[in-house]
């Protein structure tokens, strides 16, 4: 187990949107979550990362066997939690590869290693880009500032092949992504996976889990998990949706 | 001497003025509008009132010559360098525009025997540098520019100041964009420990087919006011932008009348301010559309970020309107810095301190890289990165 997550209650503003919800994740698996609009994905992986949005008033979440909710958010990623976001927001003035190298040099002195110098990140960062089919201009213009959709969800793609997370959420990375796109998306997530690392995928769709090959498929509905099955269960939801998962306790 | 008195000259000694001094228009401009108070429109977010009071050493005018150097050094209100292939020389001038709105514009010129005239030949990048050496001091210059129809130049504006305490410097430029030419006017200023006060006036006319660009960057913890008065002629064009990084006490910012007088007149204009601690942010403009300025394009807009407890932006963007048919558009906005953009960076490992850092560089560069001269961009950077950090150590 490297993430457990154990009767969590959670608010937006005065609404609370999870209502008990217990997940855990396993080392070097792929857990995808599924669930209608509105049901409170969105709300889990901020509540993971620490977003401000979100109150926890009741349950834990424990990672590597330690409380998170007592970590900011930077402390939390710098312990290896990575999310890429449903809508990446714009920084203006932020040079992509200076926030990309500022971040992944914050991970590396955080695990004691030497800082990287700007030639040999952009050596790093070269070879991401080309795998993933990113124009080298990408990086040296300003943080998703003018990004079509699909180029958003590739620069979060690329920050999470350099830091190297543990625990990966991918919030609908495939949404918004042309065949192409995804394709390659989903090729950058199979080379992070490895023995250690474990995923969750929130999404609406079949397609990108035919690439990633999740272990478990989970239903999130009204602020709980109400159902847990393996991959055949994404069949089943896309023919019958969600209507007849019902909380069984 | 006090610019005080200059107001409360008896009748007798006006009318004395009036035929035996050369200037007495200017004298009964500066009677009319009256020295700045506390009431005056444009000088009421600042306290120039005070300083008007004070008593200056004031030395009777002793131009130096002028040596060869690498760029124009103006030192105390005297040229002391320039440049060959620019013409600076000191010259009358009867050319003052007797419609500014601003009474320390005419002062300036009343103070100057003769002003400063800087003639551009050619297309030219120029530093000018303004060194101030005198403290308790009443330091007066008015510096006129010419340059040439279809020529590009740009003056890179620097200041420097050395046991300048309670001194107060007034100058100006009076500007004449050539017909079909462009010039620019890049001003770097930080100003920290009151190291001396400034009120700088100016006015622009910008000729026919001509375009003029005015960036304005201003730094540090202390007060100074600039106020411009810009007037387009028919296609003509004018591209201002004003950045502040104020901290301190300081109340610092801009003052601007742009008038739109011939037909498809284009301005922008763009205030970006970043306030820290107790500063006050300026940014009082109005544009205005005269009748005769049809088919004008207009742009207006002013952001602030307050990043102190007592931090406060008085961001009056004005709009006023003879014709009916124009491009316009003028907002401003106040707020802090963007909580989705820094909890972005932080969930990437950046330190919240790091990740604010970030933003404010990155609000300031937006204006920053409107400067296309690389070596002239870096240096605007370092002044504000300067300033930045100053706060940092402290
Ligand atoms: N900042 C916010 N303010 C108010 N309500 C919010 C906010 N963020 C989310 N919500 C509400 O919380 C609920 C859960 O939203 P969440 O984004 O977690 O859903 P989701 O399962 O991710 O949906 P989708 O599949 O559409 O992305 C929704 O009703 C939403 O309107
Ligand atoms: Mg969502």
């Amino acid at each position: 187990m490297i993430l457990d997550i154990k009767n969590l209650h959670a608010k937006i503003g005065d609404k609370e949107i999870l209502k008990g919800l217990n997940l855990s994740l396993e080392k070097g698996k792929v857990h995808a979550i599924m669930g209608p609009n509105g049901a409170g994905k969105s709300t889990l992986s901020k509540a993971i990362v620490g977003h401000y949005d979100v109150e926890i008033t009741a349950g834990d979440i424990s990672y590597k066997g330690k409380s998170l909710l007592e970590l900011s958010p930077e402390e939390r990623a710098l312990e290896g939690i990575f999310m890429s976001f449903q809508n990446p927001v714009e920084v203006p003035g932020v040079n992509n590869a200076y926030f990309l190298r500022t971040a992944l040099n914050a991970k590396r002195i955080h695990d004691g290693k030497e800082e990287l110098n700007a030639a040999q990140f952009l050596r790093l960062m070269r070879e991401h880009l080309t795998a993933l089919g990113m124009k080298p201009d990408m990086v040296s213009r300003s943080l998703n500032e003018g990004f079509s959709g699909g180029e958003k969800k590739r620069n979060e793609i690329l920050q999470m092949l350099i830091l190297e997370p543990d625990v990966i959420i991918l919030d609908e990375i495939d949404s918004g992504l042309d065949i192409d796109a995804l394709k390659a998306v989903s090729e950058g997530i199979n080379q992070m996976k490895d023995e250690k690392r474990s995923f969750l995928v929130i999404t609406h769709y079949s397609r990108i889990l035919d690439y990633l090959k999740p272990d478990y498929i989970h239903v999130l509905k009204d602020g709980k998990i109400l159902k847990t099955a393996g991959v055949d269960l994404v069949e089943k939801l896309e023919s019958e949706g969600y209507d007849w998962i019902k909380d069984e306790l | 001497m006090r610019l005080i008195n200059l107001t409360q000259l008896s009748a007798i000694e006006l009318d004395e003025c009036r035929n035996k001094h050369p200037k007495h228009a200017l004298i009964e401009k500066v009677q009319t509008l009256g020295l700045p108070t506390r009431k005056s429109e444009a000088y009421r977010y600042v306290e120039v009132e005070p300083l008007l009071r004070e008593t200056y050493e004031y030395a009777e005018f002793a131009p130096k010559p002028i040596v060869y150097g690498e760029k124009i050094i103006i030192e105390d209100g005297y040229v002391t360098t320039a440049p060959k292939g620019i013409r600076v020389y000191y010259s009358d001038f009867d050319d003052v525009n007797m419609n500014h709105y601003d009474p320390l514009y005419f002062l300036g010129h009343l103070l100057s025997p003769k002003v400063i005239m800087i003639e551009i030949d050619g297309d030219s990048d120029i530093e000018l540098l303004h060194r101030f050496t005198k403290s308790n001091t009443l330091i007066s210059y008015r510096i006129v520019i010419k340059n040439q129809t279809n020529r590009h130049a740009s003056i890179y504006e620097y200041f420097e100041s050395k046991n300048a305490q309670n001194s107060l410097i007034l100058y100006g430029y009076d500007i004449m964009v050539t017909q079909d030419s462009t010039l620019g006017i890049i001003k770097n200023q930080t100003i920290n420990d009151n190291a001396y006060n400034m009120v700088a006036s100016h006015n622009v006319k910008v000729g026919k087919q001509a375009s003029m660009m005015l960036k304005t960057f201003d730094f540090g913890d202390s007060s100074a006011l600039q106020l411009l008065n810009i007037e387009l002629d028919t296609h003509a064009m004018v591209d201002t932008g004003h950045l502040l990084y104020l901290l301190g006490h300081a109340k610092r910012g801009t003052v601007s009348k742009i008038v739109h007088k011939g037909e498809h007149t284009h301005s922008t204009q763009e205030a970006k301010n970043i306030l820290d601690d107790g500063a006050r942010g300026i940014f009082d403009a109005l544009i205005k559309v005269e009748q005769s300025a049809k088919y004008t394009k207009t742009r207006q807009n002013s952001k602030a970020i307050l990043l102190g407890e007592g931090s406060f932006m008085v961001a009056k963007p004005q709009l006023e309107i003879y014709i009916d048919e124009l491009e316009a558009s003028h907002g401003s906005t106040t707020g802090q810095l963007n909580n989705n953009q820094l909890f972005y960076l932080q969930s990437r490992g950046i330190s919240k301190i790091e990740a604010r850092k970030m933003l404010i560089i990155a609000f300031a560069n937006t204006l920053i890289e409107t400067i296309r001269d690389g070596r002239q961009q870096e240096k605007i950077q370092k002044s504000f990165e300067e300033a930045f950090y100053k706060k940092d150590l402290s």
